[in-house]
């Protein structure tokens, strides 16, 4: 008589509106959705605030998320910086406009590229654990156990891992940006005989606060999303193994595409107040 | 014939006033009515083993008891109090007087033993100074005879090695109410029997009241006040061991025929 425990809550037959129940079911399986997400980040506001603070779990967390993410990060941003160069010369050079790949290179990695690489790293390495995690955490009852011990495991769990994203993605962005431009004056070096100071004095020349600063609040919103999504997909894994391979997966997919939406939503509000 | 080792009723011969009222409860995933029209009263001081078939509903029961799933219908009352009634707040301060034994251990993995029983120690305010929460902590071991465990991960354990850590950081903080989920089963005869002995301890020395759910009955003769059997999803039969084992119906008999 092994019906399948997966998840079959009854359906709840709460009245709903006429209209409602005219939507096909695809969609309203995605406002559910939207509407129980909405809920879990209204829960981390609420909790955030609150005492107790896991303070010990935070910093764990953060050293796991932080520290052991900058080497991927690293190596990333480093190739990207060297392939971003040398694929821009030839442009460059065919206008004789050489002397401002610095310059052109090091806008491109601190407004954009930088922030959004890294982002997606993260999404991947960062959302991709957390999902499988707090998704076999679930499957094992042990986020049951913190709740049945009088404990509160959102707290303990959630949001010591938004926070620890939330911050930590800013972190790696400004060291993937170092590492990036690093990366770049290498491979102008390659072919011009160019000092590293000469290098990195054309690269802030043609730069300012108003490249860096929206480019760097935007990576707040990333770690966020980043968090909020692995925390959201693992704290309500389905049960058994596959559940956590799916929480991990959709983790990771939502995470890099809320990247996108983000920046895109960014790039607008920068645009929008003048910073262009 | 069988000698009862111990007729645990008489030494406690009256209990307190009722710590859990069940009465014509319900409890359905979809199609699958697990619980229908359930009563159970347990009294302070009072253990009640609950016998069934497997996948009958009995883990669903105490969870439900625990407010880890919601029922849909009947009442369910825990130190007075309606379950499903409760707030977030007030649900955690009643958990914190009741301690829960998962079937599957449920150790938190990225923890060692100590931090698993302390984990909970700790966020109830249970024991001011570290001296005090290693005092608890190593005792508590010392009841399940996993001292020697104490920096070990839950990976590095057998598996009734964590059934007992399981026990440990359930018991450590007195709860007034005990849920043990099958805590003997999957053990030797001779720590099932040592498990039992210390559930019939912590009766005895803090007036714990207990449902124990158990396919063992060596342990539930040792550890039973009361027996009850659970049948598709109703309370079938009810009484002391004896009462039970000399019952004149086949479905009951099943339970005991083994004896
Ligand atoms: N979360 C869930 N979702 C759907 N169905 C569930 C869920 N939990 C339990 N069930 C169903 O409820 C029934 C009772 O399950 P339960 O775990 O209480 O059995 P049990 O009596 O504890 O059995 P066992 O002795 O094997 O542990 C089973 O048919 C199971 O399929
Ligand atoms: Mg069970």
């Amino acid at each position: 008589m092994e019906n399948n425990p997966a998840e079959t809550t009854p359906a709840k037959k709460q009245s709903e509106p006429i209209w409602v129940s005219v939507l096909p079911e695809e969609f309203r399986d995605f406002l559910n959705e939207v509407g129980e997400i909405v809920r879990f980040v209204m829960r981390f506001f609420r909790e955030v605030f609150m005492p107790p603070y896991e303070l010990k779990e935070i910093f764990h967390q953060s050293y796991e998320i932080g520290y052991r993410s900058l080497p991927l990060v690293a190596l990333t941003a480093f190739i990207i910086g060297l392939v971003l160069t040398l694929q821009s010369r030839p442009t460059l050079a065919r206008f004789g406009a050489e002397s401002w790949l610095p310059a052109m290179v090091g806008i491109s990695i601190i407004r954009e590229i930088g922030p959004v690489i890294v982002a997606l790293v993260c999404a991947g390495k960062i959302g991709s654990s957390i999902g499988a995690e707090l998704g076999s955490m679930k499957v094992t009852e042990q986020i049951d156990a913190m709740e049945v011990s009088g404990t509160n495991p959102f707290k303990y769990i959630v949001v010591s891992r938004i926070i620890s994203t939330t911050f930590m993605i800013p972190i790696l962005v400004i060291m993937g940006d170092a590492v990036a431009l690093i990366g770049s004056f290498i491979a102008v070096k390659l072919t011009s005989a160019i000092s590293i100071t000469l290098f990195f004095n054309q690269v802030f020349e043609s730069t300012d606060f108003s490249d860096f600063i929206p480019a760097f609040v935007k990576t707040f919103f990333f770690g966020f999303a980043i968090g909020l999504v692995g925390c959201y997909k693992g704290y309500n894994s389905k049960k058994g193994t596959e559940g956590v391979g799916e929480s991990a997966n959709s983790s990771v997919v939502i995470a890099s595409l809320l990247v996108f939406i983000i920046d895109l939503i960014a790039v607008q509000i920068t645009q929008f107040f003048g910073y262009l | 014939m069988e000698t009862i080792s111990r007729t645990n009723t008489e030494a406690l011969p009256k209990y307190g006033e009722s710590i859990i009222e069940i009465s014509s409860l319900c409890k359905s995933f979809g199609d699958n009515y697990v619980l229908n029209q359930f009563n159970l009263t347990v009294r302070r001081g009072e253990n009640v083993v609950v016998l069934g078939k497997s996948g009958c509903g009995k883990s669903v029961l105490i969870k439900c008891v625990v407010g880890l799933l919601k029922y849909e219908e009947g009442s369910l009352q825990v130190f007075g109090k309606e379950i499903n009634s409760l707030k977030q707040k007030e649900l955690d301060e009643m958990r914190a007087r009741i301690g829960f034994v998962f079937q599957s251990s449920a150790l938190y993995d990225s923890m060692t033993v100590r931090q698993n029983l302390e984990f909970a120690l700790r966020r109830h305010g249970k024991g001011k100074t570290k001296q005090e929460v290693d005092q608890l902590v190593e005792e508590m071991l010392d009841n399940v005879s996993l001292a020697n465990a104490i920096n070990l991960m839950p990976s590095e354990l057998s598996g009734g090695m964590r059934k007992r850590i399981g026990l440990a950081r359930s018991l450590i903080l007195k709860p007034e109410l005990m849920l043990y989920d099958e805590p003997t089963t999957g053990l030797d005869p001779i720590t099932a029997e040592e498990i039992s002995n210390m559930m019939l301890a912590m009766q005895h020395k803090y007036n714990t009241s207990s449902i124990i759910i158990s396919h063992d009955m060596h342990c539930a003769r040792l550890t039973a006040n009361r027996l009850a059997v659970m049948i598709d999803g109703i309370n079938y039969a009810e009484g002391t061991f004896e009462e039970l084992s000399k019952m004149n119906d086949p479905k009951v008999n099943a339970f005991f025929k083994k004896q």
